[in-house]
């Protein structure tokens, strides 16, 4: 069920940034010369950066324009919601544009090594890690974007976890929406031979709202790290939110992304397999009803021999709800023994919603091994009939199919993830109570 | 084992239309509790969407009354049957894939009763008809018919009959695929439930099965209608000499008993 929708491309209405702007921003992260620099280099390339191309795929179901804020203005501090307890976590940070973020960290965890500060004072760690690992270049289709993060931030945290330890509870990542533009910038930096879980976990706003967020995330050799993106925004909410990840020799990362909130979304999720024998997987779910849009892109790049990667993304629509995916693999030329796995599924509750899957393979080294597969299809009316058969109401019976749908993508997930995610698609499912009949 | 029970199932004037087109043509039927009658009929000839219309199927339109228990149904959603003790035993039980064969039953035994059924009770519950349908142990976990041999299907339809107590179980050819053991584990679960407060009414073009349960009435199907009734002797009959000679007797082209004589 490919689009076929081809509108004029817009110009992306892009909110102003002046010299002045810029060093406001600056001033109220409270960062040093270097990130200002780093800031004001950013802004150039956002003054020039061209459009997203909607012809291509990556931008062709997403009208940039409904993604950007309105305004780039240094948004007035909220007043101070009380510091995160730290329970059941390595670290709770509650993050919200123009506020110092709120940070408490276990003490377990900081016996560890785990640094967990605001982006704006780790000018250190951050030259550290360019030094190890310098930057891939330009993100290809979003460079727009990249560039009004690295711009325009109104609020950062750098997340650091020393080589060889182990963080066995997650760093746990509130970003609120509130306000009219928030543009988080987060970097994780996970040290040779060490493990962590970092909950990125994106909540509230309104219809006023939005989100341009940054994440990069660093694997070092042998790192084993669980990213998980979570948004769940008010009624209302735009945003793009970006993740890239790199993975060291023998590195092993796991990003699990869920989407079930706001108006309108694009998640684009890269993983760079950059040193031999890494691996990644991205398990994703998206639950979308009433008029919700999500657009999702994935992208796999094997740099490296005998990396493997994963994908396995399910889609539910209900209503007037739309998912759009796209997932490019790419295997460069010394990427030999590669082994790179996308699957898509998607859910149809209704006969107005749609879904869109688009897979992109670009394999420049034969020896290796790759697969994809996609398909949209709406729920079977003879399932609904058998399990009503037996006295589940339609509701009852839809919800047990949308979860055996899900079934087998959550049995992926570890024990404590998969329950919360269980009890997220939970809310979502009992909203559809009342919808069938 | 006759009993002068309550009619727990009737249906009069009964007709089944896909788009303009009849498939039933005017049926009347009616089953006492602790009855077990036999509907048989050529392939084609219309029982499985007798069957399924009777448990409220979407996709047809029906004419007529149906009852269960005194009460009109032909109004109601399946669900709503189903709560009132209706039960259909699929031809082609469905797939649902990644919900398990647990979680499913007590879904359906807590839609039956109308409140949760406690967990211990219903593991209990749960052991004794596994036990009893000998189906293994691991089916709990595996996910609903899904990848399952057509006689573990039938086997799974026959062991949620007995946990779902029906006061209407309506079997379609819950027979056919069955090797001749599995054959007498669901005659013995049929025969289990036809009690004092259930009828059964078995859907075959097989007289085979009826060696083993033993009907109290049949019902010769042909062409949408009940052409013939009678005892026991009826289905042997029919097993002796086919169904041509009854075809010609009321009057039908044997072809067209059956609209069309594939499906199995
Ligand atoms: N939903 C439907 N749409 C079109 N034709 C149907 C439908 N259901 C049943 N039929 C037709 O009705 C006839 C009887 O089929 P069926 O009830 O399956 O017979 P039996 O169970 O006796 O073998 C067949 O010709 C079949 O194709
Ligand atoms: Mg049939």
């Amino acid at each position: 069920m490919a689009s076929t929708e081809h509108r004029e491309v817009p110009a992306a209405r892009r909110p102003a940034l002046t010299g002045d702007g810029v060093a406001a921003l600056s001033a109220q992260v409270g960062e040093g010369p270097a990130l200002f620099a780093r800031r004001r280099a950013a802004a150039a390339r956002y003054a020039t950066a061209a459009d997203p191309d909607r012809v291509s795929h990556l931008w062709r179901f997403t009208d940039p324009a409904h993604l950007l804020p309105e305004t780039l203005a240094a948004p007035r501090a909220a007043a101070a919601p009380p510091s995160p307890h730290a329970e059941h976590a390595a670290a709770r940070v509650l993050m919200l544009a123009g506020m110092r973020p709120l940070i408490t960290a276990g003490l377990k965890a900081l016996a560890a090594g785990l640094v967990v500060k605001p982006l704006a004072e780790a000018e250190e760690e951050l030259e550290a890690l360019e030094a190890r690992e310098p930057a891939e270049g330009a993100d290809p289709g979003s460079g727009l974007f990249q560039a009004l993060n690295g711009a325009a931030w109104n609020t950062g945290l750098y997340v650091g976890v020393p080589p060889g330890a182990i963080l066995d509870e997650p760093v746990h990542v509130l970003i609120d929406a509130a306000g009219g533009g928030t543009l988080p910038r987060l970097v994780v930096d996970v040290g040779r031979g060490a493990q962590a879980v970092v909950v990125e976990e994106h909540t509230g706003g309104d219809a006023g709202s939005r989100v341009v967020s940054s994440s990069e995330l660093h694997a070092a050799d042998g790192a084993r790290l669980r990213h998980v993106l979570v948004q769940t925004w008010g009624e209302g909410v735009c945003g793009h939110l970006t993740a890239r990840a790199r993975a060291g020799r023998d590195a092993d990362v796991l990003t699990v992304f869920a989407s079930f909130g706001g108006e309108r979304s694009k998640v684009e999720l890269t993983c760079d397999l950059a040193g031999e024998g890494a691996r990644s997987e991205m398990i994703g779910v998206v639950m979308g009803a009433g008029r919700q849009r999500f657009d999702h892109h994935t992208r796999h790049r094997h740099l490296a021999g005998r990396t493997w990667s994963n994908i396995d993304f399910k889609a539910v629509a209900d209503a007037a709800a739309r998912s759009s995916y796209t997932g490019l693999i790419r295997i460069e030329q010394d990427a030999r023994g590669s082994e790179a796995y996308q699957e898509n599924r998607n859910l149809l509750l209704s006969d107005r919603s749609r879904a869109d899957s688009i897979p992109e393979l670009e394999i420049l080294n034969q020896d290796v091994s790759c697969s994809h597969g996609a398909t949209v299809a709406p729920v079977d009316p003879e399932q609904v009939f058998y399990l009503q058969s037996r006295g589940l109401d339609p509701d009852e019976a839809l919800r047990l199919v949308v979860r055996g749908f899900l079934e087998k993508t959550f049995g992926r997930l570890p024990g404590d993830l998969r329950e919360r995610l269980e009890d997220l698609v939970g809310a979502r499912l009992a909203a559809l109570q009342g919808r069938a009949s | 084992m006759n009993s002068n029970g309550d009619a727990v199932f009737s249906c009069r004037d009964l007709r089944v239309f896909v788009g303009d087109k009849a498939i039933v043509k005017g049926v009347d039927l009616e089953v006492r509790a602790g009855e077990k009658h036999a509907l048989m009929g050529p392939n084609g000839s219309g029982k499985s969407t007798l069957a399924n219309a009777l448990m409220g199927h979407p996709s047809y339109r029906v004419e007529g009354e149906i009852r269960l228990g005194g009460e009109r149904i032909d109004h109601l959603p399946p669900h709503e049957r189903a709560r009132r003790g209706m039960f259909l035993g699929f031809q082609y039980p469905v797939a649902v894939p990644g919900v398990s064969v647990a979680n499913f039953l007590r879904a359906a035994v807590s839609a039956r009763r109308g409140a949760d059924v406690p967990v211990r009770e219903f593991r209990q519950q749960m052991q004794a008809a596994f036990a009893e349908l000998q189906v293994p142990k691991d089916f709990v976990s595996r996910y609903l018919n899904d990848g399952f041999s057509g006689g573990e299907k039938k086997r799974l339809e026959i062991l949620q009959m007995l946990m779902l107590a029906p006061t209407f179980a309506l079997l379609d050819e819950t027979d056919s695929g069955l090797d001749i053991d599995a054959l007498k584990v669901v005659a013995e679960g049929v025969n289990k439930a036809a009690g004092p407060a259930t009828g059964v009414l078995m859907v075959t073009h097989y007289q085979r099965i009826l060696n083993y349960m033993k009907p109290d009435r049949v019902h010769v199907f042909m062409g949408g209608r009940i052409v013939r009734a009678g005892g026991p002797e009826l289905a042997h009959e029919l097993e002796a000499r086919g169904y041509d000679w009854i075809a010609r007797e009321v009057g039908l082209e044997p072809a067209a008993a059956a609209a069309e004589g594939s499906r199995t």
